[in-house]
C-alpha cells in the first residue's frame, strides 16, 4: 500500500507565484540593466548611433586615465568618512550607553538618527549652506576671534574632500548608532556582571565584552556604509559637482559624466562595471576577514 | 435623402478633424516666457493649429535630448545646443533635418551677415562644423558682456573702460578701495568659461578662437597671444580681483550678491538682463569688453537652436512655427520678455540696461567679435575647461599648465 502522505515530496509552485512580482521587477530593473551595462562595457557607443565591439579597450583606457585613479583614490579617502569615523563614534556612544543612563535617551537616539531619513539632496543642500562663505560655520568662527581659520570649505582644493566626508559622517553616524545600541541589548547582563566582579573598567569592559559581542553588527555597519561611500553620487553631485577642479571627484560622477555629457556610454559602462566589481571585492574582503573561525 | 446626408455630414466632420494640425515643442526651461507669446499668437494667425510645448530645466534637458529624439515618437520641434555633444550626434544619427529648403522659402539667411549662422552648419554627416547645411536656427542673441554697479563705479571715480587695460586698472582701483572686482560664482565651473572668453577675446583674434571651436583637433589651441590671455587671467586671480571665496560661491548667488550692491564688474550672459535690471533698476550698466588693441571682444552665441525632427509628421508646420520666431513681427515681442534679438529691433528698449545691453550686443556683432564657448569644443571639454579654470582660480595650476590640459584635451 501507498502512503497517502509523501511529506517535501511535492514543491508548492503556488509560493513562487508570491515571489513573481518582485522577482520580474528585479529582472526588468536590477538584472536586465546590469547584463546590458556588462555588455555595452565591451563597446564605443554614443547612446544613440550603432554599438561598436571594442573588447576590453575601455577598461585599459579607465585604467590609464589619471583622473579616474585619482576618483578612486578619493573614494577610499571618503570611506574613512563614511564608514570608519561612523563606526568609532557609534561604538563610543553604545560603549558609553552602558555605563551611564541619561534621562530622555530615546528622544537623543531619534535626533542622532535623523540625518539618515532625510534625503540626501536635503542634506547636501543644507551643508552646503552651512559651509558657504558666509555660512554659519563661517560665522561661528569669525564670532570666536577665527577669521583665520574661516574660508569656503567646498570651495578649497585642500579641505573640500574631507568636509564632504564629514557630511557623510554626519549621516552615517545615526545609523551606525542605532545599529549598536541594539547589539549592546543583545548581550546578556551576565557578562558584565561577570566582568564586574573581574574588577574590570569601563574601557576593560568595553574591550572585553562589549567589542567582541557586536562582531556580527560590526560587520554589517562596514559592508553597508564602505559600499555607500563607494556608490555615493548625490551628496556629492550637489555640494561640489567634484570641484574645485578635480579635488572632490568619485567614479561615480565620471560615470554620471561619461554616459550624460560626453556621449561615452561605452566607457561609462565599464567604469560602472570597474566600480561594481571593486564593491563586490571590497565587500568580500570584508567578510572573510570578519568571518567566524568554528 | 437621408442616408446621403449622413455620409456627407461623416466625410465634412472627417475633413475637419483632419485639418486639426498639431504641433509637438521641446524646449529648454528658459525660452518659456517667449514661447508662450509666440505658441499664442501662432494658434491664433494658423485656426485649427494646436501648439503642445513642454519644458525641462537646463541639467535635465540637457542629459535627456538626443534619447527624446531618437524616440519612436520625438518631438516635431526641439532645442539642440551647438557643438558636437548634441547637435553633432543628432545630425550624424539623421534625427534632425536639414532647414536648408526653409532657409531658402523663407529668407532666414538674408536675415544676417554672411557666416554669422556659422554655428548651425554642419556636414550631413555631422563630422564637419562651421560650414555645410543650416541644420538650426535662433531669433535670439546671447552675448557675454560685463554688467557693472554704476553707483560703485562713479564712487570710485572710474569711466566706463574703453580698452583693456582700462578695465585692469578699475579692478585694481576697486581692490584697494576694498571692494570685490568681480562678482563671479566659480563654484558652478560654468560661469569662470564667461570670464575666461573675455580675458581670452581681449587678446586673441576671434577668428582663431572660432576657428579652434569649430574644429580643435587640427586647429593650434597653444599660441602666444592665447598663453598671454591665460596668463592674464591667473595674475588677475592672484591679485585677488575675484575675492578670495568665489569658488565657494555658485552662479546664482553670486548674482544675488552683485544685486544685493556687492561686486563692481559681473562678467556673464545677456540672459540675465531682465534679472539685473529688476534688482539694480538705473543703478546696472553693461558694455562689451574692450580688447587689448581696440574693439570690443564677446563670448556668445545665437541662444539654443531649433531642431527639426526627421520623423516629424509635419515638418512644413514646424518651419513655420520656426519663421514665427524668426520674422520680423516677432523681434519686439522678444524684446517684450527681455531678451537681445538678433535683430535690429525697431521698438525703444523698455530699460536703461536693455538699451546698453542691445548697444553692447549690436557692437559685438558689428565687428564680428563673438567668440561662442570654450566648452563647445569637444564633448570632453565642458569638464576639462571648468575643472582647469577652477585650477587657474584657485591657484592651484599655473597658466602653462591650465594651457598644456587645454590643448590635450583639443585632440582627444
Amino acid at each position: 500500500m501507498k502512503n497517502i502522505y509523501r511529506p517535501q515530496s511535492k514543491i508548492d509552485y503556488s509560493s513562487y507565484l508570491y515571489i513573481l512580482p518582485a522577482f520580474i521587477f528585479y529582472l526588468l530593473f536590477v538584472f536586465f540593466p546590469l547584463v546590458d551595462t556588462f555588455f555595452n562595457s565591451f563597446t564605443e557607443w554614443n547612446g544613440i548611433a550603432e554599438k561598436k565591439w571594442v573588447g576590453l579597450e575601455q577598461y585599459a583606457k579607465n585604467l590609464a586615465n589619471k583622473k579616474i585613479t585619482s576618483s578612486i583614490k578619493h573614494s577610499f579617502i571618503l570611506i574613512i568618512f563614511y564608514s570608519f569615523l561612523p563606526i568609532i563614534l557609534g561604538l563610543l556612544i553604545a560603549g558609553l550607553m552602558i555605563r551611564v543612563k541619561v534621562k530622555g535617551m530615546s528622544t537623543y537616539r531619534a535626533i542622532l538618527f535623523l540625518p539618515q531619513i532625510l534625503s540626501m539632496i536635503v542634506v547636501g543642500i543644507a551643508w552646503r549652506w552651512i559651509y558657504a562663505p558666509k555660512g554659519p560655520l563661517n560665522s561661528g568662527l569669525d564670532f570666536f576671534g577665527l577669521e583665520e581659520v574661516s574660508r569656503a570649505w567646498l570651495g578649497s582644493f585642500d579641505y573640500s574632500l574631507p568636509f564632504v566626508g564629514l557630511i557623510g559622517t554626519w549621516v552615517m553616524f545615526g545609523f551606525t548608532m542605532i545599529l549598536f545600541i541594539a547589539g549592546v541589548q543583545k548581550i546578556p547582563s551576565e557578562l558584565y556582571d561577570a566582568a564586574k566582579v573581574d574588577g574590570a573598567g569601563a574601557i576593560s569592559e568595553f574591550f572585553n565584552v562589549t567589542l567582541p559581542n557586536l562582531k556580527g553588527e560590526i560587520v554589517v555597519a562596514l559592508v553597508f556604509t564602505v559600499t555607500l561611500a563607494l556608490r555615493n553620487f548625490d551628496l556629492i553631485y550637489i555640494t561640489t559637482g567634484g570641484g574645485p577642479g578635480t579635488s572632490t571627484m568619485i567614479p561615480s560622477m565620471f560615470i554620471y559624466k561619461k554616459a550624460f555629457q560626453m556621449n561615452q556610454v561605452g566607457s561609462a559602462s565599464s567604469l560602472g562595471i570597474m566600480l561594481t566589481f571593486l564593491i563586490f571585492t571590497l565587500v568580500s574582503l570584508i567578510l572573510i576577514i570578519f568571518r567566524d573561525k568554528k | 435623402m437621408k442616408k446621403l446626408l449622413l455620409i456627407i455630414s461623416v466625410l465634412l466632420a472627417f475633413s475637419f478633424a483632419s485639418k486639426a494640425e498639431n504641433l509637438r515643442i521641446l524646449a529648454e526651461a528658459g525660452d518659456e516666457a517667449t514661447l508662450t507669446v509666440a505658441i499664442a499668437q501662432f494658434e491664433e494667425a494658423n485656426p485649427g493649429v494646436t501648439v503642445e510645448a513642454s519644458y525641462l530645466g537646463w541639467d535635465d534637458f540637457m542629459s535627456t535630448i538626443k534619447l527624446k529624439m531618437a524616440d519612436n515618437n520625438p518631438p516635431d520641434l526641439a532645442h539642440g545646443n551647438q557643438g558636437f555633444t548634441v547637435d553633432g550626434t543628432l545630425i550624424q544619427s539623421g534625427l534632425v533635418v536639414s532647414l536648408e529648403k526653409y532657409a531658402d522659402q523663407y529668407g532666414w539667411k538674408d536675415l544676417f551677415a554672411s557666416g554669422a549662422l556659422a554655428e548651425f552648419m554642419w556636414s550631413d554627416d555631422g563630422a564637419t562644423w562651421g560650414s555645410g547645411s543650416l541644420y538650426g536656427i535662433s531669433p535670439v542673441a546671447e552675448d557675454v558682456i560685463v554688467y557693472y554697479n554704476k553707483n560703485k563705479l562713479k564712487s570710485l571715480g572710474l569711466s566706463v573702460p574703453t580698452n583693456f587695460d582700462e578695465f585692469e586698472n578699475a579692478l585694481k582701483v576697486s581692490k584697494d578701495a576694498g571692494e570685490l572686482p568681480i562678482a563671479l560664482g566659480g563654484a558652478d565651473g560654468w560661469p569662470i568659461i564667461h570670464v575666461w572668453g573675455l580675458v581670452e577675446g581681449a587678446y586673441v583674434d576671434p577668428n582663431q578662437t572660432r576657428s579652434w571651436i569649430f574644429n580643435a583637433k587640427n586647429t593650434d589651441f597653444s599660441t602666444s597671444d592665447r598663453m598671454m590671455a591665460a596668463q592674464k587671467l591667473a595674475d588677475m586671480a592672484s591679485a585677488g580681483y575675484f575675492g578670495s571665496d568665489s569658488l565657494g560661491v555658485g552662479y546664482d548667488d553670486a548674482n544675488a550678491t552683485f544685486m544685493d550692491g556687492q561686486g563692481v564688474f559681473n562678467l556673464t550672459g545677456t540672459w540675465m538682463t531682465a534679472d539685473f535690471n529688476s534688482g539694480m533698476g538705473d543703478n546696472v550698466g553693461a558694455f562689451a569688453m574692450p580688447r587689448a588693441s581696440g574693439g570690443v571682444a564677446g563670448g556668445g552665441s545665437f541662444a539654443l537652436p531649433w531642431h527639426i525632427s526627421s520623423k516629424s509628421a509635419n515638418p512644413d508646420l514646424a518651419a513655420k512655427f520656426i519663421n514665427h520666431l524668426m520674422s520680423n513681427d516677432f523681434v519686439d515681442d522678444l524684446m517684450g520678455v527681455g531678451r537681445v534679438p538678433a535683430q535690429s529691433p525697431t521698438i525703444d528698449p523698455t530699460s536703461n540696461l536693455q538699451a546698453e545691453v542691445i548697444a553692447a550686443s549690436n557692437a559685438l556683432v558689428g565687428a564680428n567679435a563673438k567668440t561662442f564657448y570654450t566648452d563647445w569644443a569637444t564633448p570632453g571639454m565642458y569638464d576639462t575647461v571648468t575643472q582647469e579654470l577652477q585650477k587657474v582660480i584657485g591657484g592651484a595650476a599655473s597658466a602653462q599648465e591650465f594651457m598644456d590640459a587645454m590643448a590635450a584635451e583639443s585632440v582627444n
